[in-house]
């Protein structure tokens, strides 16, 4: 696990006079914290973003991603802490000045102008519009980049959803920003077009060469597009590290949820095992965390008939399945109401059939247990 | 497939009944607003034109068709420089209220977001309209007049020594006392426009690096413009028919279109004041015809 710091130094010169080393990184977020009507939406967020890499930021709907996302860009300040931006202090710079790029969640396209016009707006009407020949080459470029060619003309409301995505993308790039913040870019389309899109997106970052942050709600989007991926928990940096280390061991048992992999039951943590009120389990791994929960993944247990023998188990009645191609995903129901999900890999042999209301025998390898706390 | 043969069949079949039901309901649901129409618009449209060519003699009109009419007022300077003086009004009027309306517009539409406030504001805007259009034109008398408030107060306060004399009974306090009644109908239809502008698209405008004034040139006035020429529509068609605000603070000094029509039919010259009628409508028309060709308002709105 990678956890985000601030990297700068403060060096003591030989005249006893400090200066600050800045480190290399493009991005870097210090303590930032932003309050909306009294309630916290960021506190003490800090991480550096350092690599030309594609970033997703993960969060769930009121985790604080967009507010994370528009102070970024400029479009709010935080109430306390700095955003370095290739080593100079952006905190209070306006968000035009800044050379970061927005894509809008409901990609904010000038409704009056055709694809070339929206995209060659930043280019025309900057402080020093660039000559009209510059602005014909420079969006010809974009727009073949993103793959619009030949709806230059069209006006934004003759084209699909996917293509107006393109456009949104097409303006901010076209302004060449040296860091690209996308706002759920992906929310407003249709789930096939999304898939298409994840690939799009980072086949244009790495024509680009500039690092993307990409802010999502989906854990399927966030773990398959980033290089790197963050999870924001309540206003806080949950996890920051490569989507399989998070994937694989989450930080904390919110991180865990929000992966959407892992059944989390509360509980006491003692040195040889995590007593929750369906029993006492063996664990693989502990990981240090303010809330104390036992995590399992989803595709390590199995259902067996009640009453075997099995080291980590517990009793739940069978409730319904859901097909998703691949694999089959089985929800139980403990005594008390907790609904527990086992997935089958269909790879692994056809599914079994369970009875509605039956009690079942969920158990799992306590190697593969995660412990918080 | 037998079944599947059957149901299209039926479907074939019930297809031009369904249609001719269709059309026969369709003219019932369009007579009313064809009759009301027809009734009010068109046939008080098609007396006016008829009545402008009777004869008029000093006691009677008789449907004699004649042009003595219309020679008459195309031949009176008097009748001209009415017709030149409504146009000129009209336009003065239309640009202050657009000069008014539009920023007043822009700060309710735009820079207020709070839904409530914003409808309070355009209220405000209304409440003049709670009193009588009489007791609102004549309440200009002493706020503009030679001892009147605005006099009171620029001599008091040492800026003039002499009371200013042109604002009372002069085309500017008949274009004071239209721009004050007719503004709220251009800030309306351009508030409920600029309210519509998603913020988010201001925002990205900002972003890549358009200052204030080029957003509001090329973003924020465009999308406005329906709005625009809706206010404009309005505040013409208010304009041009205007008699009652001329004769109350122009001291009958500036003659409206609406004025002689107003004589004229007071004097029973029912096909002189049918002449004025006609031009003043067909004026109207051509002003309308060209601010939709603006814009296509169907498509925007």
């Amino acid at each position: 696990m990678i956890m985000a710091m601030a990297t700068s130094e403060i060096v003591t010169m030989q005249d006893g006079s400090s200066i600050v080393v800045l480190d290399e990184a493009l991005l870097r977020l210090e303590g930032i914290t932003k309050l909306f009507a009294g309630r916290s939406a960021l506190s003490d967020v800090r991480f550096s973003v350092t690599g030309n890499e594609y970033i997703s930021l993960l969060g769930p709907s009121g985790s604080g991603k967009t507010t994370l996302l528009r102070a970024i860009a400029g479009f709010e300040t935080p109430d306390s802490g700095r955003i370095f931006f290739e080593g100079a202090d952006v905190t209070r710079k306006p968000a035009h000045r800044r050379g970061i790029g927005f894509v809008f969640q409901n990609f904010a396209l000038f409704p009056h102008l055709s694809v070339f016009d929206n995209v060659a707006f930043g280019l025309r009407n900057r402080a020093e519009p660039f000559p009209e020949d510059v602005v014909l080459s420079r969006v010809k470029e974009t727009i073949d980049l993103v793959g619009l060619k030949g709806l230059e003309r069209r006006g934004v409301h003759q084209i699909s959803g996917g293509q107006k995505q393109r456009v949104a993308l097409a303006r901010t790039l076209v302004t060449k920003p040296k860091l690209v913040l996308l706002d759920e870019p992906l929310g407003a389309l249709d789930a096939n077009l999304r898939q298409r899109m994840r690939t799009e997106l980072r086949r244009i970052r790495e024509a680009l060469d500039i690092p993307f942050l990409h802010v999502t709600g989906s854990e399927t989007e966030a773990l398959s597009m980033g290089d790197r991926l963050i999870v924001l928990d309540a206003g806080r940096i949950g996890q920051y590290g490569k989507p399989d280390e998070v994937y694989a061991s989450p930080a904390t048992a919110n991180v865990a949820r929000f992966l959407n992999r892992y059944n989390v039951f509360a509980g006491t943590i003692e040195n040889d095992g995590f007593t929750t009120k369906y029993g006492r389990f063996d664990y693989g791994t502990r990981t240090p965390a303010s809330e104390r929960a036992y995590a399992i993944r989803y595709d390590r247990l199995s259902v067996t008939p009640s009453g075997g023998a099995a080291p980590a188990k517990l009793a739940a009645s069978y409730v319904a399945s859901e097909y998703l191609g691949s694999a089959m995903v089985h929800f139980f129901e403990t005594a008390d109401g907790k609904v527990v999900e086992v997935e089958h890999h269909l790879s692994f042999g056809p599914p079994e059939a369970f009875e509605p209301g039956r009690s079942y025998d969920l158990s799992w390898n306590p190697q593969d247990g995660i412990a918080f706390g | 497939m037998t079944l599947v043969t059957s149901t299209s069949a039926e479907v074939d079949v019930g297809a031009p009944a369904s249609n001719e039901r269709g059309s026969l309901s369709a003219y019932v649901l369009l007579a009313p607003a064809v009759i009301w129409m027809t009734l009010f618009l068109v046939v008080p449209m098609a007396m006016i034109i008829y009545v402008s060519f009777w004869t008029q003699t000093t006691f009677k009109i008789e449907p004699r068709l004649t042009l003595d009419s219309w020679q008459t007022f195309f031949s009176s300077d008097a009748y001209l420089s009415s017709l030149w003086t409504t146009l000129r009004i009209w336009l003065i009027v239309l640009v202050t209220t657009f000069v008014v309306g539009y920023p007043t517009a822009i700060y309710v539409g735009l820079f207020v977001r709070n839904k409530t406030l914003q409808t309070s504001l355009l209220v405000l805007c209304v409440i003049p309209f709670w009193t009588s259009f009489l007791i609102r034109v004549l309440a200009w008398r002493p706020m503009l007049g030679k001892e009147g408030a605005i006099n009171i107060i620029l001599m008091k306060a040492g800026i003039i020594t002499q009371p200013i004399e042109a604002l009372l009974f002069t085309d500017l306090s008949v274009v004071i006392g239209m721009t004050q009644i007719y503004v709220v109908f251009m800030v309306g239809p351009i508030a409920f426009m600029l309210g519509r502008i998603d913020p988010n698209i201001l925002e990205a405008a900002r972003d890549l690096g358009a200052d204030f004034w080029r957003i509001l040139r090329k973003i924020i006035f465009p999308l406005s413009l329906p709005g625009v020429v809706v206010g404009a529509i309005f505040v013409s068609v208010m304009v041009l028919g205007e008699f009652a605000t001329s004769a109350a603070l122009s001291g009958r000094k500036v003659n409206l279109l609406g004025n002689i029509i107003v004589t004229q039919v007071g004097s029973l010259k029912w096909a002189l004041a049918s002449v004025v009628g006609v031009i003043l409508t067909a004026i109207m028309a051509l002003v309308i015809a060209g601010l939709l060709r603006v814009v296509d308002l169907k498509k925007e709105l």
